[in-house]
C-alpha cells in the first residue's frame, strides 16, 4: 500500500468567505485556463435537495446555491457551497499561474483567498472506499467524490 | 444584606456586554420593528390570526389541587389559558454575533418567566407556552440580541455557526431561510423549519462590523478580544475548575 503516494504536487485554494455560484464558475474557468490540472475537487458544506431534518423533513429545499455552472466544456451541478478547491497539478511550474488566476478573481472581492501547497487528497483507500468500490478501486477517484453519491465525477477536457 | 447578582466576571468589553444582556434592570436596545404577525410567520406554529390551540382547559375553569407552590407562583398568560408549549431556536455565528447559546440561556432566565431553554454548542432553543413565546420571541428578534445576517432563526437544520460567512456576509444556511435582498435588507423566505412563506418577512439590515465588534458577547482571539486577555475571567474559571475537581475527591475539611 505504500506505492500510493504520487509525486504530483497539490495545491488548495481557500477563500475567507463561501463563494457564490457565479464566482465559483469564474474561478474554476480561470483555473483550468491556467492549465496543468490533473484532478480537482471542490469542497464546502452540502446543500440538500430536500429538507433533511425537523417537522418539514422531506419537503423540497429550493436554494439558489444549488445550481448548474459551466466549467470548460462541461455543466457541473453544484451540490455544496464552495469554500475550498483542491487541485492536483502535472508539476510545480503551474503553481504561479494558479496563484495569478486566483488573484485576478479575488482582486475586487473585498476578501482574501490563499493558495496553499501540501497533500490534500487521499492516498490510500479507506474502509468506506473499500465497501463502495471494492479491492480494485481506481486510485484517481479516491476522495474526489462522495462515496455515497451515485453520480460520479465530471471530466473536463484539456484546453491544450 | 440583600443578595445582589453580579451576572458574571471580567473586565473586558465582552464581559461587560454579557452582563448588560443578563441584567434585567438594563433595557435592551431596540434595533428593528418586526410585527406580531411577522413573528407568528417566522415561528410557523400557527397561522396568523388563528386561535391558540390548547393543551388543557384554562386554569380558571379547572380544579387546581391544593398545592402551596401554585399559591406562590403566578401563572403566565399562556399557562393561564392552557396554551401548547412551542419553541424558537437560534443559531449564532462565531463571527461576532451579538449573542451566543449560553449567553441566551442566561439572559432569558434572568429576563423571562415560564421558560425551558436548551443550550447546545451551535444552537439554543427556548420552549414555553405559545402566547408567552410570541411575546418573548418578539423581544429576542427586535432587540440587540439579534443581527439579521449573523443570527439565524432556525428550528431545524441549524448547521452554520462555526463556518465561514458567505460572500455577502450572511451565515451559511443549507435551507437558505433568509436572504440578503437587493435593497440590502435581510428577509426571511422560509419559516424557522424551512417551509416557504407566502410573503417575505423583512427583519432589517445587517449590522456593521464595527457595531458587532463593540457589542459582541463572544471572545475571539482572531480579530477581537481574546479570552485569555481577560485576566479576571480566567481567574474565575480556574477557581471553579479547581473547586469542582477537588470536590470530585470529596475532601474532608
Amino acid at each position: 500500500m505504500t506505492d500510493a503516494i504520487t509525486p504530483y504536487p497539490q495545491v488548495r485554494v481557500v477563500s475567507t468567505r463561501f463563494l457564490r455560484p457565479d464566482t465559483v464558475e469564474q474561478l474554476l474557468n480561470k483555473l483550468i485556463q491556467a492549465g496543468g490540472i490533473r484532478r480537482m475537487s471542490i469542497n464546502g458544506p452540502g446543500i440538500p435537495v430536500i429538507v433533511p431534518y425537523g417537522p418539514a423533513r422531506g419537503q423540497p429545499n429550493p436554494h439558489p446555491g444549488r445550481k448548474v455552472i459551466r466549467v470548460g466544456d462541461q455543466d457541473v451541478m453544484l451540490q455544496v457551497q464552495v469554500g475550498t478547491v483542491i487541485l492536483e497539478l502535472e508539476d510545480e511550474s503551474y503553481i504561479p499561474a494558479i496563484e495569478k488566476a486566483v488573484d485576478e478573481v479575488f482582486a475586487d472581492k473585498g476578501f482574501s483567498c490563499s493558495v496553499q501547497q501540501g497533500r490534500f487528497m487521499k492516498t490510500q483507500p479507506s474502509m468506506s472506499d473499500y465497501a463502495r468500490y471494492g479491492p480494485d478501486a481506481d486510485r484517481d477517484l479516491l476522495g474526489l467524490v462522495d462515496p455515497r453519491r451515485k453520480d460520479g465525477l465530471v471530466i473536463i477536457q484539456s484546453t491544450k | 444584606m440583600a443578595y445582589k447578582p453580579q451576572y458574571g466576571p471580567g473586565t473586558s468589553k465582552v464581559a461587560a456586554n454579557r452582563r448588560k444582556q443578563m441584567d434585567p434592570s438594563q433595557k435592551l436596545e431596540k434595533m428593528r420593528d418586526v410585527t406580531d404577525e411577522d413573528v407568528v410567520l417566522l415561528l410557523g406554529h400557527r397561522a396568523p390570526g388563528a386561535a391558540y390551540p390548547t393543551a388543557h382547559p384554562p386554569l380558571a375553569e379547572q380544579q387546581e389541587p391544593d398545592c402551596p407552590i401554585r399559591k406562590i407562583v403566578t401563572p403566565t398568560e399562556g399557562a393561564k389559558a392552557g396554551d401548547r408549549v412551542r419553541y424558537i431556536q437560534f443559531t449564532d455565528s462565531m463571527f461576532f454575533a451579538p449573542c451566543h447559546p449560553y449567553q441566551r440561556t442566561y439572559t432569558e432566565c434572568y429576563r423571562f418567566r415560564g421558560i425551558d431553554p436548551g443550550t447546545l454548542s451551535g444552537r439554543q432553543i427556548v420552549e414555553c407556552r405559545e402566547r408567552d413565546l410570541e411575546k418573548y420571541a418578539k423581544e429576542l428578534i427586535n432587540t440587540e440580541l439579534l443581527d439579521p445576517a449573523r443570527t439565524g432563526i432556525r428550528g431545524a437544520t441549524v448547521h452554520g455557526h462555526s463556518l465561514r460567512l458567505a460572500e455577502n456576509g450572511m451565515m451559511f444556511d443549507m435551507l437558505q431561510r433568509s436572504i440578503l435582498d437587493d435593497d440590502g435588507v435581510v428577509k426571511y423566505v422560509k419559516n424557522q423549519i424551512g417551509e416557504p412563506l407566502d410573503r417575505k418577512v423583512a427583519i432589517g439590515k445587517p449590522l456593521d462590523e464595527k457595531w458587532l465588534k463593540a457589542n459582541t458577547t463572544i471572545f475571539h482571539s482572531l480579530g477581537d478580544v481574546a479570552y485569555r486577555d481577560d485576566q479576571e475571567y480566567i481567574e474565575y474559571i480556574q477557581r471553579i475548575h479547581t473547586l469542582r475537581t477537588k470536590y470530585g475527591f470529596l475532601p474532608k475539611e
